[in-house]
């Protein structure tokens, strides 16, 4: 479309065609209405002067022919008073041929009275004055004609008048529906107008909204077709700007993670080794008691548990980097539960027996073989007993279960320590977030285990979740899928795989 | 006495791995790389070592690599990869070529002397 005004231009357009319209048809309807009235007026003093002018010829005709034929008998015809009258009568014919110039009828209508009176003047009042008495059968038909004519004008010249007023009312009525009408047709092309507006305004912003709610709900290619008023028109291609800067630094955020995660990755990796050597002599060291002193072998024991400490700190930021980046992978295999929960529960049992805590472990009977990687099932196992082994108080209990939920097989590790509020619980999985601040000191800790048990049992197709009121202790369950074959199937290196678990 | 032939490229791993093990008894042979590995193999002859221990990843010549060259040989002696353990597939791959056990980096010192004892024992099936 070459024409494509803007939204203000389209206003205006309509604004001034509305406006053009109306002034138009007020214009010529108040034009006319008031022509009709000043016609109107000019006919009726016209015809009201003729009228006048028809009585002075009546008038003027008595007293013709009182001059001719005098009432009384000592009284004589007078030719000085019917020359008199009859220049009267004639000055108020001329007058009278004035008002009649452009009425034909009413002209006809003068110059019979005219010819009338002219005639009986000749025929009548003539022979009077000089003593001849016309006969009087002539006298009264020429007599009677004038008087007639006379009537017949004063009587048309009253219909005249009342038909223009008759006309004038009904040009006014005319002329008023006209003005009317044209007032409606003005009305009806601003209301097309203003719709035609609106109509091409509605499918581009139609197209705004949607593609707005799609930009809303994550899909950031969304671009709108770019269409509609000037004013709309802007808008789409600012919806379109908007959405490429978005895009732009949605790769952009997404670029710097991928950095941040390799990051992590590399530097966890490249601490590994040298945290492993400490580690490894220190150990050695702490294995050599004899020939060391209280002190150094103090220093040893230190040593070695603080890398101990790193190390599993490096290994869980490991971990979570791998899990980010898409690079955490797993094994699962046929796993029977049993060997498992057991291998942990020996691995855990002097951090409970150190604490005084009664543990107990408890595996269904005839469970079937759950599909997992043993090793990394074995962390978040560890993971979850370490929790409950360091935030449940001296002498409390805790137990690790494994019972058939349906096609899933549940591990549940609870506690009876303080147990976690619901603000707690939201937040219990969140990375480096460990319950109450002033406590997590003394508990230690990175506040990763949690974190890293919920990517691990994702990862599996499992859910993990916490359970808890405070004061009534906590319960974290999670649950994996029972294995395809289902039966027992013994594979000793995967138990080996601890990965760590137990730094 | 045992006698273990043990490569790895950082020497500060290296030194920590032969001096535990020489403290839990052991004779131990080192290496820094693939290519050195394969010279000290070829250097001991018929004092060939009870168990050798590979780091996957060297230069010049990984533990891979000498891993397939020792089976290709037709030696039986039993090998243990001892691996970064980045992809999930790389131990079930390193048995196929002929690795005894896959111990992962970071390993658990109990973890590593089991399996050396076991294989140094005669238990070369890797079960």
């Amino acid at each position: 479309m070459s024409f494509n005004p803007s939204l203000t231009a389209r206003l205006r357009i309509g604004f001034l065609v509305l406006f053009a319209l109306l002034l138009i048809v007020s214009l010529l309807g108040v034009g006319r209405l008031f022509q009709i009235r000043v016609d109107y007026e000019n006919d009726i003093t016209r015809y009201f002067q003729l009228e006048l002018q028809s009585e002075r010829l009546r008038s003027a005709f008595i007293l013709e022919q009182a001059a001719a034929r005098p009432a009384t008998a000592h009284q004589t015809p007078s030719q000085a008073e019917l020359d008199q009258a009859a220049a009267s009568f004639s000055a108020a014919a001329t007058d009278a041929r004035k008002e009649t110039a452009d009425d034909p009828v009413l002209t006809t209508k003068l110059n019979q009275l005219v010819a009338a009176e002219s005639a009986w003047r000749k025929v009548v009042a003539e022979p009077l004055i000089h003593e001849h008495v016309p006969p009087p059968p002539v006298d009264r038909r020429l007599t009677s004609a004038v008087t007639n004519s006379g009537e017949e004008l004063a009587n048309d010249t009253r219909a005249a008048r009342d038909s223009a007023r008759d006309n004038a009312r009904a040009d006014t009525r005319n002329t008023t529906i006209l003005v009317a009408a044209g007032l409606g047709g003005a009305l009806l092309a601003a209301l097309l107008l203003f719709s035609g507006l609106i109509n091409s305004m509605r499918a581009p912003l139609g197209r705004l909204v949607e593609g707005a709610r799609r930009l809303a709900g994550g899909d950031l290619r969304t671009r709108v077709e770019v269409g509609g008023p000037v004013e709309i028109a802007t808008l789409g291609r600012a919806f379109n700007e908007m959405a490429n800067s978005l895009e732009r630094d949605a790769r952009e955020r997404d670029r710097v993670e991928r950095m941040k995660d390799d990051f992590v990755l590399t530097v966890s990796h490249e601490l590994r080794t040298p945290v492993t050597v400490v580690k490894g002599f220190a150990e050695m060291l702490t294995a050599q008691r004899k020939s060391l002193n209280t002190r150094q072998f103090e220093a040893a024991e230190v040593i070695a548990e603080s890398a101990g400490q790193l190390q599993k700190m490096i290994n869980d930021l490991l971990d979570l980097a791998r899990s980010d980046a898409g690079k955490l992978r797993i094994e699962p295999e046929s796993t029977p539960v049993r060997p498992l929960a057991q291998r942990i529960g020996r691995q855990m049992r002097p951090n409970f027996e150190s604490k005084d805590q009664r543990f107990t472990v408890s595996v269904e009977k005839d469970l079937p073989d759950i599909q997992a990687d043993a090793g990394r099932i074995g962390q978040v196992l560890a993971n979850l007993l370490t929790n409950a082994n360091k935030y449940a108080p001296e002498g409390s209990e805790v137990q690790l279960a494994a019972t058939q939920v349906g096609d899933e097989v549940e591990f549940a590790v609870s506690d009876t320590g303080p147990g976690l509020d619901q603000d707690q619980l939201d937040h219990v999985f969140d990375r480096f977030w460990r319950a109450d601040s002033s406590e997590s000191q003394s508990v230690g800790g990175t506040g990763l285990g949690l974190a890293i048990a919920k990517s691990l049992v994702e990862l599996h197709g499992g859910a993990i979740s916490a359970n808890s009121s405070p004061g009534e202790g906590a319960t974290f369950r999670f649950v994996l899928p029972i294995a395809k074959d289902g039966r027992p199937k013994q594979k000793t290196p995967a138990d080996r795989t601890k990965a760590g678990a137990a730094g | 006495m045992t006698r273990l032939l043990v490569a790895d490229d950082s020497e500060t791993v290296l030194l920590m791995l032969q001096r535990r093990l020489e403290m839990e008894g052991y004779e131990v042979v080192t290496a820094t790389d693939g290519v050195e590995a394969l010279d000290r193999l070829r250097e001991l002859g018929s004092k060939e070592p009870d168990v050798i221990l590979l780091d996957a990843m060297m230069p010049h010549k990984s533990g891979t690599e000498v891993l397939e060259e020792i089976r290709g040989k037709g030696s039986k002696i039993p090998v243990v990869m001892i691996s970064a353990h980045l992809d999930a597939q790389e131990p079930e791959r390193m048995r196929k070529l002929g690795a005894n056990d896959v111990v992962p980096k970071p390993f658990e010192w109990e973890d590593l002397i089991e399996v050396i004892e076991e294989l140094a024992n005669g238990d070369t099936s890797g079960d």
